[in-house]
């Protein structure tokens, strides 16, 4: 009793003590599969053999040579997830801060369209993808129903090249715009409301306001919002393979559908391993180089 | 779109004119405002509309010509049916749903803030490099630890059992990220005032620190609840078969339910309402956590 007592935080060994449970399950679920997965990736991986063939980096020499199909498929892959990202985080970012911005001020049924914008972002992925598909279904998805009503041709979206990628695209932007929505109305709500007071006796209008107050003052919570959406954006796995399962023809395939088709299709699980290692490894290196680009700009706006 | 009014400046003059025009020329531009809202409204609850619509109609209504928009002969036997199927697969998968994701939130929770609470509070050495270290796990992509994990699991056996939904994401660092950042905005006198009458760090910790912070609490426990109710990919590879859970059975249904469009809806209606209902519930601290995690510094 007297021994439990004198754990008070005085006593340094307390605090490593409190540590101990989530050190040591972010040792073997974290730190462990790291280090095992950059082994996995220089051996021949074989479930049911003793012991695993050392290959050194014959797997990642693989991936730079574009005779193998893995190199190829990966690399497409790679440059189709990088299409995604490029077409939906711009929307991402200026429709959330759109839908924000004519939400910051009371009125009518504000609460309503909150929950309206935000509540497709607690769907599961396949919930969302499934819904989708039936959307843009050939001929009796509302959106060919809705193209028809206004006298256009209907559109084989899941069918065709590239317009594959419309009900992806689409799907995503429901789904998870008013996450960031709800990161831009909690910034906007705290940017102080003397400063657009101070602006109108200025004569600002509503475009100067949002251009010299508005936006600056969001820079800190933009940065966040598209360094958070990019990566989102880039592990891109659940709508494409339950809206179009990547067709046709593999064009709307991501790299983490090469990658888990390469380790649980393929059953080649180094191989796969090299793979997210590389593309792990592109994307912090990607976050790291948007973090620093970004701040920058940050520093500058709110100075 | 929302139209710029321009305040007229009239510096002078007398208040309560004033007063009345600014709530005239307000409504005009609110106006437009809620036309916008109105609109794009409508647009992102039609996909919410169209399922629940499709799900009341018979087969052949779900696909007749001219579309019905509201079901001339509403039923519910589509989801009469899905219940039934399989000797009600649906609701043995959002059983093991409900019960993976409420044990893992309540062991990630109460780990994170036992966690968190000395990396907010306590002084010793490795403190600040640590929570660095954590911080800078959460860039790490999950595909990277995913096949290796997988083998761990193969290894272990823990494919096809609920612990490989459950253990393996404890150890997630955003928990104790926000939890630590709401425990330093709580004033250390009052953990004084216990210290003082003799209570220990665990004591602190679970009668003045966590009572005071349940909005925090209740907000990372509703979006761990959310997290685990909709991971698909690990779930996916991992686990097939009775432990199965409600995405990764509800993809499987849709491959089965392919031309029957008012069972898939009907179905994909039932797995959306529990994670509706939780979020009409804890809206409030779902809201306030978003806030809580990114921007604040």
């Amino acid at each position: 009793m007297r021994r439990f007592a004198s754990l008070d935080s005085a006593n340094p060994l307390v605090a490593y003590l409190f540590l101990l449970p989530h050190a040591v399950l972010f040792a073997v679920f974290v730190v462990y599969p790291i280090v095992s997965g950059i082994s996995l990736s220089l051996h021949r991986y074989n479930p049911l053999a003793k012991d695993q063939a050392f290959v050194g980096p014959l797997f990642y020499q693989r991936l730079f040579d574009f005779s193998t199909p893995e190199a190829v498929n990966f690399w497409r892959s790679m440059a189709q997830t990088a299409f995604f990202t490029a077409v939906v985080v711009p929307i991402l970012i200026a429709l959330a801060l759109f839908l924000a911005l004519l939400l910051q001020r009371p009125i009518l049924g504000r609460g309503v369209f909150r929950t309206i914008f935000f509540v497709p972002t607690v769907l599961s992925v396949s919930v969302m993808a499934i819904l989708w598909r039936w959307m843009s279904a050939d001929q009796f998805g509302l959106v060919n129903i809705a193209l028809r009503d206004i006298g256009l041709p209907s559109i084989s979206f899941i069918s065709r090249e590239w317009l594959a990628w419309i009900p992806i695209i689409v799907g995503t932007t429901w789904w998870t715009v008013g996450f960031n929505m709800t990161l831009y109305l909690a910034a906007l709500a705290s940017i102080p409301e003397n400063y657009y007071e101070a602006a109108e006796l200025d004569g600002a209008g509503a475009w100067g306001r949002f251009r010299f107050i508005t936006f600056p003052l969001l820079m800190p919570a933009t940065l966040f919002v598209a360094i958070t959406t990019v990566l989102a954006s880039l592990q891109l796995y659940g709508q494409s393979q339950l809206i179009t399962n990547g067709g046709p023809t593999r064009t709307t395939q991501s790299g983490m559908m090469v990658i888990t088709e390469q380790a649980f299709t393929n059953h080649q699980l180094s191989s796969a391993t090299a793979m997210s290692l590389v593309f792990g490894l592109l994307l912090v290196v990607l976050a790291a180089f948007q973090f620093r680009l970004m701040s920058g700009r940050v520093r500058a706006a709110v100075r | 779109m929302a139209t710029a009014v321009r305040f007229p400046g009239a510096p002078s003059g007398p208040a309560a004119p004033r007063r009345r025009r600014s709530v005239r020329t307000s409504l005009r531009r609110d106006g437009g405002r809620f036309v916008t809202l109105l609109v794009l409204g409508t647009l992102f609850l039609a996909p919410i509309y169209w399922m629940i619509s499709t799900s009341l109609k018979s087969e052949a209504d779900a696909i007749a010509l001219p579309v019905q928009w509201l079901p001339d002969h509403p039923t519910i036997q589509n989801y009469q049916g899905v219940l039934a199927d399989q000797s009600g697969l649906l609701l043995h998968w959002a059983f093991n749903s409900v019960l993976v994701a409420i044990v893992f939130t309540i062991l990630y929770v109460a780990l994170c803030a036992l966690t968190a609470y000395p990396l907010a509070r306590m002084r010793f050495r490795g403190r600040d490099a640590w929570f660095a270290i954590l911080l800078a796990s959460m860039l790490i992509p999950g595909i990277v630890t995913l096949i290796p994990l997988y083998v761990m699991a193969l290894n272990v056996g823990w494919l096809d059992t609920f612990h490989v939904l459950i253990i393996p994401f404890l150890p997630g660092a955003f928990g104790v990220f926000m939890l630590r950042q709401y425990f330093l905005t709580i004033p250390r006198e009052l953990e004084d005032a216990a210290r003082i009458d003799g209570a220990n760090a665990l004591r602190v910790l679970r009668h003045v620190i966590i009572p005071l912070s349940v909005p925090a609490l209740v907000a990372l426990a509703v979006f761990t609840f959310l997290f685990s109710w909709n991971n698909y990919l690990w779930p996916l590879f991992t686990v097939h078969g009775e432990h199965q859970t409600l995405p990764v059975g509800l993809a499987t249904a849709a491959s089965r339910y392919v031309t029957q469009y008012g069972r898939l809806m009907a179905s994909t209606a039932l797995a959306a309402i529990p994670a509706v209902i939780v979020y009409l519930v804890a809206q409030r601290y779902l809201v306030q956590g978003i806030s809580l995690t990114g921007i604040k510094e």
